[in-house]
């Protein structure tokens, strides 16, 4: 592997392993606080593999640089991630997260179907073990959108209030990084206008049998450099004990 | 006003050659949400190949101290009503502290939730037989083949999530003197 395709998939690695983390963090948040207890426990097993995804995601990062996965999600400042802003919103409302969740879910489903058929086989591999369990987080987000979109009128309206805040938010998870056009050509990595097409054709009829209301798709953030200003509080919360003794061994 | 959602009765097979135990309840508003709900409630650990959910008032419960007092269950006919639906008996031999209320026994067809138990007791009265179930093939929702990879495969993986796994790491660290450092599945 040359140069620049190596840090090309370092980055994209790099960026499926923070979404994944930051996401897991966000939704750990409701544990103890979820409207009612199986809801709970569901959120928190969804939260339990997202983070075990995030694991998967920076272990194919170590074994190309050697980094501690512990290291990236703990010792790395809000301008060194990769984040989208989509999963670095706080928690909101239940619609909010149901709604952030449903999105995501739809994302990573549509990225792992096709990874599984990489040329870079460590990240098949990873893909075809995460799928299922990625199946499932999509039934139970798409579950609960139906039902809240489709339910009274205060459930209608948090739904819509969180989809006209959400959708400005997801063009970013398909914007092109630096090196994709490299990744592409390896076969290592899909190509990101053709997923969004895919992706928009999953989720579009979703929310159209919902009866929610898509905003144009404008001045949403394009970059995976640029964060929302709530990455800071929340890495603040999420690395406190690990910089607390940076020695320690857990 | 009461504002829970209703209780569902959830059984759990544990493999294809299993019988299916009632595991406990789960909150629910329809029977969809009451699989997905049984699923991450009692699937976080292995393991299971296939869950019924079905409302709490579907069942029908019989207990050996209420046959006692109405011993004509044992010898009730089955009247002329035409037996066309099917019920899934369970049954619950001892007072042992378990996790599981009844298991299956089987199925009969039946005119009646009466009728149908009323076959439960005859095909099923041991002497130490404490509980009857009896539940209405039509008042289940069941996963299905297509479910297993996603909803029951991948909780195979999670063994830190079962708690004899830590046990084991504790008494091993206590036999070597020394505390646990490891976290298993970190």
């Amino acid at each position: 592997m040359n140069d620049a395709l190596h840090t090309a998939l370092t980055n994209r690695l790099l960026a499926s392993a923070d979404d994944e983390l930051i996401l897991a963090h966000r939704n750990a948040e409701w544990t103890g606080h979820a409207p009612i207890l199986e809801e709970d426990i569901a959120l928190a097993n969804i939260a339990q593999d997202e983070l075990g995804h995030g694991t998967i995601w920076y272990g194919l990062v170590e074994a190309l640089t050697g980094d501690d996965p512990d290291r990236l999600a703990f010792f790395r400042d809000a301008s060194q991630f990769c984040s989208a802003q989509l999963v670095e919103q706080p928690r909101g409302d239940w619609a909010f997260t149901m709604l952030r969740q449903y999105l995501f879910d739809a994302y990573e489903l549509t990225l792992l179907a096709r990874l599984a058929g990489s040329a870079y086989q460590p990240a098949a591999d990873a893909a075809v073990r995460m799928r299922n369990e990625e199946i499932y987080h999509y039934r139970h987000s798409s579950v609960w959108v139906r039902r809240l979109a489709l339910g009274t009128e205060e459930s209608h309206r948090r739904m819509q209030r969180a989809l006209n805040e959400l959708w400005p938010l997801t063009g970013q998870l398909f914007s092109a990084q630096p090196g994709d056009e490299i990744l592409m050509a390896a076969g290592y990595w899909p190509d990101f206008d053709e997923m969004k097409q895919s992706w928009m054709s999953v989720v579009m009829p979703f929310l159209e049998q919902g009866e929610l209301v898509v905003s144009d798709l404008v001045d949403g953030p394009v970059d995976r450099s640029e964060h929302s200003g709530h990455l800071n509080g929340l890495l603040a919360d999420m690395q406190m004990v690990a910089r607390a003794d940076r020695e320690a061994v857990w | 006003m009461d504002t829970q959602w209703p209780r569902w009765e959830v059984f759990k097979q544990d493999r294809p050659d299993k019988p299916y135990e009632a595991v406990g309840t789960v909150h629910a508003p329809d029977a969809e949400v009451a699989l997905l709900n049984a699923r991450d409630v009692f699937v976080r650990r292995p393991e299971c190949h296939s869950l019924w959910v079905t409302p709490e008032a579907a069942v029908v419960r019989l207990t050996a101290e209420e046959l006692a007092a109405q011993p004509a269950w044992l010898d009730e006919s089955p009247g002329n009503a035409a037996a066309d639906e099917i019920y899934h008996l369970f049954c619950r031999n001892n007072f042992r502290r378990s996790m599981v209320a009844v298991t299956y026994v089987g199925q009969v067809v039946a005119a009646s939730p009466a009728d149908a138990m009323r076959q439960a007791v005859q095909r099923q009265h041991a002497d130490d037989t404490v509980l009857w179930w009896v539940v209405a093939d039509s008042a289940l929702t069941r996963s299905n083949d297509d479910d297993i990879a996603s909803m029951f495969e991948p909780a195979l993986e999670k063994t830190y999530r079962d708690q004899s796994t830590y046990r084991g790491r504790i008494f091993e660290g206590r036999r070597r003197g020394g505390t646990v450092k490891e976290v298993p599945g970190s």
